[in-house]
């Protein structure tokens, strides 16, 4: 069964994975720790 | 314009314009100033080390200060209505992290003059950010879109001169790795800003945000430093480093109330205005490093004429972002972007408007807790054993100028601290 404290987490999961503010930097910092692995 | 929300008054929003803007031009004065005593240290050590030990300073900055200035009760007051902006603000501190790794392998591989124009496009990438994401510069009209990106473009150019009239010289055959980090670090830091105005936009205080966003930061160093120096080398020269570890932790510490002025201008002026007039640092730098350090003694008559050409350029272009403030119309379209936030997260509405108004949400207690205590005395008991500890290495050093220059920085630390207390009570 579901409790009321699950339930608004997997809304604030599923609002934060929905949102493209999360993903743009996300993408830019994956990005930008591959270049400092190329730069050692 | 929103339909939920009534637009601020009109002096209202004015007195938090131009306080972002005071905000932002202090941001530049201790953003600036937190180099001056990194000037002090052996450059022996190895960059990542120092970055690692200026980030420790500015760990205990991020915890003590907003537990002197409010208590960390409104720490948690602002978690318990906007939980989802913990994951941001832990994002934002990596991504600072990383750049600042990045900024190093720039000034190594092709030197202070090419990179620090390169990464200081963040300036413009944070424009762009802010008018994609944030509805900022929306119905803001020609005018202050013309001092806004020409004033941004203007400081560009004069960030470029300054840089090339105090460069060091390239090491040569690895300009395109200097370049792409240098770039990499401008993007790094631009996109920083996504995190800032969403937090901002919701109606969190920058006191609370700052605590998360170094957690990010301090993990991610201590991470980078473990991985390419290894944890016995790394060790090694911290104990061997101890003599400056105060001068590098003071650092960090500056930075930090740098820092916080900036997030303040981020709230009040958003980040199409707050970042440019922050990075007016390169002209604090600059005096710091030529009066004070006598980094130009004996140059030529063109670099002199490139270090004034370079500052006017900035001061005018601070001046055109300056006088671009946020119109009526224009913030209402913030007011829109904040009711999208707070729709999207189930943030309670007068939360966000309080946040954007500058004003208290809930009026709870506002007396410090023993935890903040702790916090303040202990990190008063780790600074003190190292400055006394310190040793101040034997530079030519403008005694003269270094005091003015913190009696002008401390000036402005009271005058806009008095300034956000009075208008905002931090909020």
């Amino acid at each position: 069964m579901i409790t009321p404290n699950q339930n608004e987490s997997r809304k604030l999961f599923r609002a934060i994975a929905t949102d493209i503010h999360f993903w743009i930097p996300l993408c830019v910092l994956v990005a930008g720790l591959v270049l400092l692995d190329k730069l050692r | 314009m929103s339909t939920t929300q009534t637009p601020m008054l009109a002096t209202r929003l004015r007195s938090l314009q131009a306080l972002g803007i005071f905000c932002g031009f202090a941001a530049g004065a201790w953003l600036g100033g937190a180099e001056a005593p990194i000037k002090l240290v052996n450059p022996d050590i190895s960059p990542i080390t120092v970055s690692l030990i200026m980030v420790c300073g500015v760990f205990l900055a991020r915890w003590s200060v907003p537990a002197f200035i409010r208590g960390t009760s409104h720490v948690r007051n602002d978690v318990r209505q906007a939980p989802h902006l913990i994951v941001w603000a832990v994002l934002a501190g990596c991504m600072w992290a990383v750049a600042n790794t990045l900024t190093i392998y720039a000034i190594r591989n092709v030197g202070l003059s090419i990179a620090f124009p390169l990464w200081n496009t963040n300036s413009l990438l944070g424009i762009f950010w802010g008018f994609l994401l944030f509805n900022e510069l929306h119905y803001a009209g020609w005018k202050r879109w013309l001092g806004v990106i020409g004033g941004a473009i203007c400081m560009f150019a004069g960030a470029t001169l300054l840089a090339i009239a105090s460069s060091h010289e390239a090491a040569p055959g690895k300009a395109a790795l200097g370049i792409f980090a240098a770039l990499g670090a401008g993007i790094l830091w631009g996109t920083m800003y996504i995190p800032y105005r969403k937090a901002y936009l919701t109606g969190m205080n920058p006191l609370s945000f700052i605590t998360f966003f170094t957690v990010g930061e301090v993990v991610t160093m201590t991470l980078l430093a473990l991985g390419y120096r290894g944890a016995t080398p790394l060790w090694h020269e911290l104990t061997s480093a101890r003599d400056v570890l105060f001068w590098l932790m003071l650092g960090g510490f500056v930075w930090v109330l740098g820092d916080l002025f900036q997030q303040y201008a981020t709230k009040y002026v958003g980040i199409s205005r707050g970042i440019p007039l922050s990075n007016t640092n390169q002209l604090w730098g600059l005096l710091w490093g030529v009066l004070v350090f006598h980094e130009l003694r004996g140059a030529s008559q063109s670099v002199y004429v490139q270090v004034a050409g370079g500052s006017i350029l900035m001061a005018l272009g601070a001046v055109a972002i300056a006088l671009s403030s946020a119109t009526a119309r224009e913030h209402s379209s913030w007011q829109d972007a904040a009711d999208r936030e707070g729709a999207r997260y189930g943030v309670e509405g007068e939360y966000v408007r309080a946040g954007m108004e500058g004003r208290e949400y809930e009026s709870g207690s506002t007396r410090r807790t023993l935890i903040d205590w702790i916090l303040i005395l202990g990190t008063t008991a780790l600074f003190a054993p190292l400055a006394a500890i310190a040793k101040f290495p034997h530079m030519d050093i403008g005694l003269g100028w270094a005091i003015a220059l913190s009696v002008a920085m401390l000036s402005l630390l009271a005058t806009c601290g008095i300034a956000l207390w009075r208008t905002t009570r931090f909020r």
